[in-house]
C-alpha cells in the first residue's frame, strides 16, 4: 500500500494561492485523498491552487484523472473550453513523472513550473 | 458465590434484578425453548457489561471464553470494513468460539451504548452438566443460527450468480467491440491478441476497411482505470473512431482516388481524433476518463502509414537487417481537454517491415517481486525474429509470461502486429 501526504499552504501572490504539497505517489490507492483534500480547500474559498509535485515519484492514471477533476472544479462559468487552466498549475515535476505529464499531453493544459515564488506570482 | 474471575467481578452489576436477567434472557431467541430451571441457572452465573459505542467486544482471530445476549443497543458483526450483520436487543453473539473453543470467527464493535450479558464457556459447560436437559436448547439454538446462515448465504449466492450472469453478457457484449476476425489485405498479415484483466475490459483495438478506399484502420487504445467504468468508455472510444473516421472517407470517396490522397487521409485522421477527443471531453467532462489511442490509416498498395499517436505506448517497427523504428507520440491523451491539438505523423513499412503496437499491459507486467517487462523485454522477444504476425505475438506474450511467473496478471493485454510480407 502507498502513503501519500499533503501539506496545505496559503501564499499571496497577486491573488491567493493555495499551496498543496504532494509527498509519495499518486495512485488508485491515494488520488481520492488528494481530490478530497482539494474539494475540502475549495469549499473553504480557495480559487487558486498550486499542486507541488517535487516530491512525487509516481503518479498513475488516477492521480491524473484526480488533476483533471481538480481544474475542473476550478473552472468558473464559461471556463469549460478553456485551453490551460487559469487556477490549476503545477510545480516541480521530476523524472518519471515529468514524462508521463508530457506523454499525456497535461503540459498543454497546465503550465507546469519549477521556480515557487514565479509559480505563485503567475496566479 | 464468590469466584475469583476477573470479568465477573467487573461486570457484577447490581442495578440488574435476577427477575430482570431472567427476562432479558427469555426474551433471546436462543434461548426461546428454555426450561425455567435452565434459566434460573444461567441467571446465576451471568454477569452484566456495559459497553461504550465504539468499543470492541469480540476481536477475529483471537481466543475467546464469552458468549453475550444483548439486552440494549445495536452492535455489528464485521471483518475489517465488511459488514457481515447488525445485531440487536434479543439477539446473541460469541456463542461459536464458546461453544467449539477456536479462535473468534469475525469481530463485534458496539453501534450504541450496549448492555449485554456474559456467559463464561465454563459456566455454560456446569449449567450443561448439572441440568443435560438444557443441551437440547442450545443444540436447537446452534441449529436455528446454522438454518439462517445457510439461507443467508444461498441468498447471497444467488445474488453473485445473478451478478456474474450479468457481468458475462456484459463481456460478451463488449466482445463485439472488438473485431471478430482481422481483415487482411493482399500483401499482408495482420494479427491481434487481447488479454483481459478482468471480466471486462478497458483496453481496445480495432482494424477496418476504410471503405470506399482500400485504407486500413488500424487503432489501438487503452482506457484509463479498470473494470466496468473503463468498459464502458471503450466501447465509446472505439465507436466515435471508427464512426467518424468511415464517415470522412465516405464523404472523401472521389477525392481519395487522386493524386492528394495522403493530405485526405491526415484530414481525416485528424477530424476522427480530434472529434472524438471533444466529444468525450465536453460531453463526460465530470468523470475526468481518458484514453491513449494510436490511430494509423495504412495504405496497403504502397506501405504508407499516417498515424496520430495520443499519448500511447509507441509502437516499434522491427525490419530486415535490424530495423528498428519508434513511433513518436504526437500528441496527448484523448478525452480530457476539448480543444487539445494532434499531430499527424508518417513513416512507411517496407517488405519484410513488421509493426508491434500494444497496451502497457505488455510492458508494465509485473512479476512475483515488482519488476517490470519494460520495452527491453519486448525486444528480447522480437530479437528472435518472426515468421508470421501471429508467432511473433506468441513470441512477445510467452515472454511475457515467462517473465511474470506466478505473478497475476494486473492489466489488460492488448497486442497488434501488422506485417508487410516480404515477395
Amino acid at each position: 500500500m502507498s502513503a501519500m501526504s499533503i501539506l496545505v499552504g496559503q501564499e499571496q501572490g497577486n491573488v491567493p494561492v493555495t499551496v498543496l504539497k504532494i509527498e509519495g505517489d499518486i495512485d488508485a490507492g491515494t488520488y481520492k485523498a488528494l481530490q478530497d483534500k482539494a474539494s475540502e480547500v475549495i469549499e473553504a474559498g480557495a480559487a487558486n491552487i498550486l499542486l507541488d509535485l517535487g516530491q512525487v515519484e509516481y503518479m498513475g492514471s488516477a492521480g491524473f484523472r484526480a488533476i483533471h477533476a481538480i481544474a475542473n472544479m476550478l473552472n468558473t462559468e464559461g471556463e469549460e473550453g478553456m485551453y490551460r487552466s487559469r487556477h490549476v498549475k503545477l510545480l516541480n515535476p521530476r523524472g518519471e513523472v515529468a514524462r508521463v505529464i508530457k506523454t499525456l499531453g497535461f503540459d498543454s493544459f497546465l503550465e507546469i513550473h519549477d521556480d515557487r515564488a514565479a509559480a505563485i506570482a503567475s496566479f | 458465590m464468590n469466584r475469583p474471575d476477573a470479568a465477573r467481578g467487573r461486570a457484577r452489576d447490581p442495578r440488574l434484578s435476577p427477575a430482570q436477567k431472567a427476562r432479558i434472557l427469555r426474551d433471546c431467541s436462543f434461548l426461546g425453548t428454555a426450561e425455567d430451571g435452565v434459566l434460573e441457572a444461567l441467571v446465576e452465573v451471568t454477569v452484566t457489561r456495559e459497553v461504550a459505542v465504539d468499543e470492541t467486544v469480540v476481536s477475529k482471530g483471537e481466543p475467546g471464553t464469552s458468549m453475550y445476549f444483548i439486552a440494549s443497543g445495536t452492535v455489528r458483526v464485521h471483518d475489517g470494513d465488511a459488514v457481515l450483520a447488525q445485531l440487536g436487543p434479543g439477539e446473541v453473539f460469541g456463542e461459536m468460539a464458546v461453544l467449539d473453543a477456536d479462535v473468534r470467527s469475525a469481530s463485534v464493535t458496539a453501534e450504541s451504548p450496549v448492555l449485554l450479558l456474559a456467559l463464561e464457556r465454563d459456566d455454560l459447560w456446569r449449567v450443561v452438566s448439572s441440568r443435560p436437559e438444557s443441551l437440547k436448547t442450545i443444540i436447537a439454538a446452534v441449529l436455528q443460527r446454522e438454518r439462517g446462515i445457510v439461507r443467508d448465504v444461498t441468498e447471497r449466492t444467488r445474488q453473485v450468480l445473478a451478478f456474474e450472469k450479468e457481468m458475462e453478457i456484459g463481456r460478451r457484449i463488449q466482445a463485439d467491440f472488438l473485431p471478430e476476425a482481422v481483415p487482411q489485405a493482399d500483401g499482408w498479415d495482420i494479427a491481434a491478441h487481447f488479454e483481459a484483466a478482468r471480466v471486462v475490459a478497458g483496453d481496445f483495438y480495432d482494424v477496418f476497411e476504410l471503405k470506399p478506399s482500400h485504407h486500413l484502420a488500424i487503432v489501438i487504445g487503452d482506457v484509463c482505470d479498470k473494470g466496468v467504468g473503463a468498459a464502458l468508455f471503450m466501447t465509446l472510444f472505439r465507436s466515435l473512431i471508427r464512426a467518424t473516421s468511415l464517415s470522412g472517407f465516405l464523404k472523401r470517396g472521389a477525392g481519395l482516388a487522386d493524386g492528394d490522397s495522403a493530405e485526405q487521409v491526415r484530414q481525416v485522421l485528424l477530424d476522427s481524433v480530434e472529434t472524438t477527443n471533444r466529444y468525450v471531453a465536453t460531453t463526460h467532462s465530470r468523470s475526468s476518463m481518458f484514453a491513449s489511442v494510436f490511430f494509423g490509416v495504412l495504405d496497403p498498395a504502397g506501405g504508407d502509414l499516417l498515424y496520430i499517436n495520443a499519448g500511447h505506448e509507441s509502437p516499434m517497427i522491427f525490419g530486415p537487417g535490424g530495423r528498428h523504428e519508434v513511433l513518436e507520440v504526437t500528441g496527448g491523451v484523448v478525452g480530457l481537454f476539448p480543444f487539445a491539438r494532434f499531430g499527424v505523423a508518417a513513416t512507411r513499412l517496407q517488405p519484410g517491415d513488421l509493426m508491434f503496437a500494444y497496451t502497457d499491459g505488455v510492458n508494465e507486467a509485473k512479476n512475483e517481486v515488482g519488476g517490470q517487462f519494460t520495452e527491453q523485454g519486448i525486444l528480447d522477444a522480437a530479437a528472435a525474429g518472426q515468421a508470421d504476425s501471429d508467432s511473433f505475438l506468441g513470441q512477445v506474450l510467452k515472454g511475457v509470461h515467462a517473465f511474470r511467473g506466478a505473478a497475476p496478471q494486473s492489466d489488460d493485454i492488448t497486442m497488434l502486429a501488422v506485417r508487410r510480407i516480404f515477395y
